[in-house]
């Protein structure tokens, strides 16, 4: 394991900014962001979790994916700077993984995120003060989990415990991060094994698909649905949700085709040219989205579309918890 | 360099400010050419997102022109339309469009030369304000 | 407060048993701490779970346009009756499918800033008369009520219901002095530049959630504008001009409709400040078309109507 200081940490960033393009956590007016940083000071670490997840910056809210100009077109799909994201906490690096699955999987690679994904390097910030929110521990996960990370940061008071994961993270290394001692590192663990036993929320997954198959015309549905707003909150703000719209933009000879985020809890979302709407009511797209994440994801990639980032909980209008919900599903 | 031309979009009701613009054509009397003219059946048919369409797609200036109160064609579709007119302009100006780009006019069909003099006076309140930045989509559209 | 809860369980118990209704939509205890969480009890056994306190924060009008030809009783505050007569004007619901459940409302509590006050995650929430006591891991602070309402209820001038068929709970004494437009009358004194600066600054931390549309009672368009694709007005993304115009026509939109509840506002997961601009739309409502929505059954809404001596100086008119 390696360490370096806050402050050599600090000068670290700046070097990066020559040559790469470093997202990073930045306050705005109290809601943190990920977004690409000019100056270290502009980072701030001092927090929970962003309110959008990152995977904004493989797969963005809006995004170009060519522009055509009189015949001529122009692809957008490659980044024209190799890209750092930093201070990722182990759900969200999780979650990439498993938008993997979607986006660079077997059936089909999408040449947009394949491109971001490759040429970002991930350097993730374990997590010292989970929430009662948290439960990245029910899905395999862990505050100080490695997974889908190239370097994880243990942050033990003044300096950072450095876990480099990759070979990929291995390269950016500077001669400033030195081999930590035997105890900085028995205090990175003892602080690893401190922070999961606070993780409080317990959910259990096992066994809600295999109930989920048997549930599809229940009418625990209806229930469910009766509070639901049908906005994209949780959509949007989960770190694993893909489900996305392509437009075009066009006007005379020109214009672009555009990528941008969809929800399932939109009416329009399977709204047919004929006017039929499969999921005509809250109930069917209350359904889909529960379905979709803990039954057909698992159905087809062996693991739920959740990382307990607890997102949803804390931001839905109407306060459902999804951790309820699994709950109910399991007990119904 | 000469400064770009304003470009000008003018909805006019066909009943009375169209044909105004239509007797200052056959009078013969100049006004300036940045003008583009849509015709609507009323005044009140615009919808105020015509309004902001035509600012996002680089209009540099709007201008909304119907029957005077009491003359319109279907009796009270101006007056409806002169309280949304009232809102939506109220409202550009207060989130900080400049106030001279959505302007509104009452023009009969007997006003010809009032119609270019209005135009006249339109597009050099506009030119004054420069080409459009705020509002305008950048691409496709 | 635990009074009004138990008449609150009380009238809704009776009006299960007794028929009267198919459903009561209350409020339950939220899953978070600070927090209430809409309910639709269907069974009198299940009044139990209703609630009355601060966190109270929902306008549970929005769920009135999709009950159909269901009979409803509806727990409302005072905005909330507002929305209820604007939409009973508006045609979306009749009166007779509606019972209403008034209560009285001292303002609901702003958890955010609460939150933002803290040093980390509270543990522990007590409710008393007028404090808002908090715990967590290092801290334990009290917050008087009064100095923590939401802003929209820091101006709001009708805490009282304005229809009830069941009233619970004390009058509250209305504050006829407040000035709910001063904020507004303090952007206005800006520049041109200063106010787009900061407009164009808080539309583009919208994501197109459209959680304001959809806590909003007064948004039931089947058809949101900007869902139509012929005339596609907007596009779906991130793109500044798209978020500036989305944002310019739902507060347009709610023009002599708004009871200024807040519900968008406390929707929003970015904290946008969205109550900005319905706040000039409802100033601009009353000093032109001198209206408030909500009040009066009787009144049409201000832009299905015209006065012949409605304010024109804004129009050339040649004189």
């Amino acid at each position: 394991m390696k360490k370096i200081s806050k402050e050599d940490m600090n000068r670290f960033i700046q070097s990066l900014l020559s040559d790469y393009t470093v997202y990073a956590p930045v306050n705005i007016d109290g809601i943190f962001s990920f977004k690409p940083i000019t100056n270290f000071q502009g980072i701030d670490l001092n927090y929970q979790n962003s309110k959008k997840p990152p995977k904004e910056i493989f797969f963005p809210q809006s995004e170009t994916m060519f522009e055509y100009e009189k015949g001529k077109v122009t692809s957008a799909e490659k980044v024209s700077r190799k890209r750092i994201l930093l201070g990722i906490r182990p759900c969200d690096a999780k979650a990439n993984l498993l938008l993997d699955n979607v986006f660079a999987g077997e059936d089909y690679q999408d040449v947009y995120y394949i491109n971001k994904r490759e040429n970002t390097i991930i350097i993730g910030l374990g997590c010292r003060r989970p929430l009662s929110t948290c439960f990245c521990t029910s899905f395999g996960g862990s505050p100080f989990s490695r997974d889908g990370l190239d370097i994880l940061l243990i942050d033990i008071g003044n300096k950072y415990i450095v876990d480099v994961v990759t070979d990929k993270g291995k390269e950016i290394l500077t001669d400033k991060f030195t081999e930590a001692s035997e105890e900085e590192v028995k205090l990175a663990e003892k602080i690893k094994r401190e922070t999961e036993k606070r993780i409080k929320s317990e959910v259990k997954i096992e066994g809600v698909k295999e109930k989920l198959d048997t549930m599809f015309e229940s009418p625990f549905w209806d229930k469910l649905s009766e509070r639901c707003l049908r906005c994209a909150v949780c959509s949007y703000l989960c770190p694993t949700c893909h489900c996305f719209d392509i437009a075009d933009e066009a006007k005379d000879s020109q214009g672009r085709r555009i990528r941008n985020w969809d929800s399932c809890m939109f009416p329009l979302f399977t709204l047919q040219t004929s006017g039929h709407n499969p999921r005509p009511t809250d109930k069917e797209r209350m359904r889909q989205r529960v379905m979709h994440k803990f039954n057909y994801f698992i159905g087809n990639y062996k693991r739920a579309a959740c990382v307990g980032c607890g997102r949803c909980i804390l931001n839905c209008p109407v306060n459902i918890d999804i951790r309820k919900v699994l709950k109910e599903i399991l007990t119904s | 360099m000469r400064e770009k031309e304003p470009k000008i979009l003018a909805f006019l009701c066909n009943w009375c400010s169209y044909a105004g613009a239509d007797l200052a054509g056959v009078s013969r009397i100049q006004y300036p050419p940045n003008v583009r003219v849509i015709r609507v059946p009323c005044s009140s048919r615009i919808n105020p997102l015509f309004i902001l369409k035509a600012l996002q797609q680089g209009i540099d200036g709007v201008l909304v022109a119907g029957c005077h109160p009491g003359d319109c064609h279907y009796i009270s579709g101006n007056y409806v339309a002169r309280r949304k007119f009232a809102i939506i302009k109220s409202l550009l100006e207060y989130i900080g469009v400049e106030k001279d780009r959505v302007q509104f006019a009452w023009i009969s069909a007997a006003e010809g030369a009032r119609f270019a003099q209005v135009i006249k006076k339109v597009t050099e309140k506009v030119r004054r304000l420069g080409p459009i930045e705020k509002l305008v989509k950048t691409r496709g559209i | 407060m635990q009074e009004v809860q138990r008449k609150i369980r009380e009238k809704a118990r009776n009006l299960l048993l007794a028929g009267s209704v198919d459903f009561v939509i209350g409020f339950e205890e939220g899953a978070l701490l600070l927090r209430a969480s809409p309910v639709f009890i269907h069974k009198e056994n299940d009044v139990e779970k209703l609630i009355w306190d601060s966190f109270c924060e929902n306008n549970l009008a929005a769920y009135l346009t999709k009950i159909g030809n269901k009979r409803v009783a509806v727990v409302a505050k005072g905005c909330d009756s507002r929305s209820i007569v604007a939409l009973i004007v508006e045609g979306q619901i009749k009166r007779e499918q509606i019972v209403v459940i008034g209560i009285p409302c001292q303002g609901m509590i702003d958890r955010r800033r609460i939150e933002k006050e803290v040093e980390g995650e509270i543990l522990e929430v007590k409710e008393k008369s007028d404090e808002i006591l908090v715990k967590g891991d290092s801290f334990e602070k009290v917050f008087k009520k009064e100095d923590y309402l939401y802003p929209s209820c820091r101006t709001c001038k009708h805490h009282n219901p304005v229809i009830s068929d069941i009233l619970i709970g004390k009058e509250v004494k209305e504050r006829a002095q407040v000035d709910e437009y001063a904020e507004v009358d303090e952007y206005e004194k800006k520049s041109v530049d200063e106010r787009w600066d900061y407009f164009n600054k808080e539309v583009n931390k919208c994501i197109r959630c459209y959680a304001c549309r959809q806590a909003c009672p007064m948004c039931y368009c089947e058809e949101c504008f900007v869902d139509n694709s012929y005339p596609r007005w907007l596009e779906k993304g991130l793109d500044s001009s798209d978020l500036a115009v989305w944002h310019i026509i739902r507060a347009y939109h709610q023009a002599g409709r708004c009871v200024d509840c807040g519900s968008c506002e406390r929707a929003c997961p970015m904290e946008i400040n969205l109550r900005f601009l319905t706040k000039k739309i409802n100033k601009e409502v009353k000093n032109y078309f001198n209206f408030k929505t909500g009040l009066d059954f009787a009144i049409p809404p201000p832009l299905a109507t015209f006065n012949v001596e409605d304010r024109q100086d804004f129009i050339d008119s040649g004189e």
